[in-house]
């Protein structure tokens, strides 16, 4: 016995090397494991290299790009008056809509959970495989980040953690594949599915009946339906909607508010399934 | 001791990676260096040690990806024994015979790729679009195969390795 698993050592070795990973796979699908002890070595180890790498390459890139900024600089400041002036004016609005909101609550005795305060993290990088578009953040369970928390900017909706360990975490993007949020025409309030198609910029939208009232370049917001993201979140633009002859669903394509290539800082929501993570206890997943 | 070397080139490299390609804000278009390392542990290392290595290489590319599945340990293992039945046929000792390994690795994994996750998935189709990117994958792989050969040939031993896959 001894002498048969010498002489075949290297049959073996590769062996179990191929088929232990290849049958794990196979039975567990696209689920993904739950970080163990290497995992987070691995994780450990790079996630500083990321940081110091992207510190290091976006200094580079603001330095060139702050050099060319000064050219015509003065007319950039002329129009961001303009941008600040009419911002200030939509911004006395809103305030004016959220103090008539706030007593419209008061008086259907409205009480709403209060969510924590949104968690601010820099994408130290992209995964290295496109079959899985993800991007890596540099904020992880110790900063309060947990697995399905949603992640957004200002823009607009991102994603999803999908796993985090100790000083980082990663974020499923709208675009992959597997991606499925629930959505809301705004205009219309008619309700959707909005899914990701591998592509980096587009996205695809489901389950909007034939008959629905939706039109080219009405905007799509999260209906918080999905227990992910909260109600009213940004997420694109539809593009090109299509009555099919036969079938009960219309076929359009959503262009999504962020550009995921370009997006730097994200703020992760500290809720878990639709629940803040405050009522459920700081360190609960 | 070369397998700790390629073990730590290859954290290095695909950090290095996932920071580049977002600094070049490329979408579904990725640079394969993991891959260039197991092309290199497939044509200059012995079994044992470049088995353990291609291994290694692809279980930390599925670390990367946030959901790890065993993917791609599997594929790296895969690629390994490929090059290493193909470098029977076609000597892979010039830095010119390296990077056509490499590119036709990079075709064969992600072709491998696509194939196993539309296999396992819900959204099959939705993977299939990551294929447009192959034709620039390629390129750049070569690129960065180019790139790291000067360091890679002083992990090389010099010793011609013995005909066999599973030499």
């Amino acid at each position: 016995m001894f002498n048969f698993l010498k002489r075949h050592r290297e049959l073996l070795i590769v062996s179990v090397l191929l088929l232990w990973p290849l049958i794990s796979f196979l039975t567990t699908g696209h689920r993904g494991r739950a970080p163990n002890f290497v995992d987070r070595t691995v994780l450990f180890a790079s996630t500083p290299v990321q940081s110091l790498l992207t510190w290091g390459v976006d200094g580079v890139s603001d330095a060139v790009s702050g050099y060319v900024a000064l050219r015509g600089s003065h007319e950039e400041a002329l129009e961001c008056r303009t941008e600040l002036s009419q911002s200030q004016a939509e911004l006395n609005a809103l305030k004016e809509m959220q103090a008539e909101n706030l007593r419209l609550k008061a008086m259907l005795n409205y009480s709403e959970e209060s969510v924590d305060q949104e968690i601010v993290a820099r994408v130290i990088g992209l995964n290295p495989s496109p079959q899985y578009l993800s991007i890596r953040i540099n904020r992880g369970e110790d900063d309060g980040v947990r697995t399905g928390m949603p992640v957004v900017t200002p823009d607009g909706a991102v994603g999803q953690i999908v796993r985090a360990v100790g000083a980082s975490a990663d974020v499923m993007l709208l675009t992959d594949p597997s991606s499925r949020v629930g959505g809301l025409l705004q205009r219309t309030r008619v309700r959707s599915t909005v899914l990701g198609t591998g592509e980096g910029r587009r996205l695809a939208i489901d389950l909007v009946r034939r008959e629905d009232d939706a039109r080219d370049g009405d905007i799509v917001v999260t209906a918080g339906s999905d227990g992910i993201f909260p109600r009213g979140v940004r997420i694109g633009t539809l593009r090109t909607p299509e009555r099919p002859a036969v079938g009960m669903f219309m076929k359009a394509t959503l262009e999504p508010s962020v550009d995921f290539s370009r997006v730097e800082e994200v703020l992760v929501i500290p809720v878990t399934m639709g629940i803040p993570s405050a009522a459920m206890g700081k360190g609960t997943p | 001791m070369r397998f700790l070397a390629i073990s730590a080139l290859a954290v290095l490299l695909l950090s290095l990676e996932s920071v580049l390609v977002k600094s070049f804000g490329f979408e579904v278009t990725r640079i394969d260096v993991g891959l260039a390392l197991v092309v290199f542990a497939a044509l200059r290392l012995t079994t044992i040690e470049g088995a353990f290595s291609a291994f290694f290489v692809g279980y930390v590319l599925d670390v990367f990806t946030g959901r790890p599945t065993g993917l791609y340990p599997a594929l790296a293992m895969l690629v390994f024994l490929l090059v290493r039945a193909a470098a029977l046929l076609v000597d892979g000792r010039s830095r010119v015979s390296y990077l056509g390994f490499t590119a036709a690795a990079t075709v064969l994994h992600a072709l491998l790729a696509v194939f196993f996750t539309w296999l396992t998935s819900r959204n099959g189709s939705g993977h299939v679009q990551s294929l447009s990117g192959v034709p620039l994958q390629v390129v750049l792989t070569m690129l960065a195969g180019l790139a790291m050969w000067p360091l890679l040939k002083r992990l090389d031993s010099g010793e011609r390795p013995e005909p066999g896959v599973l030499r």
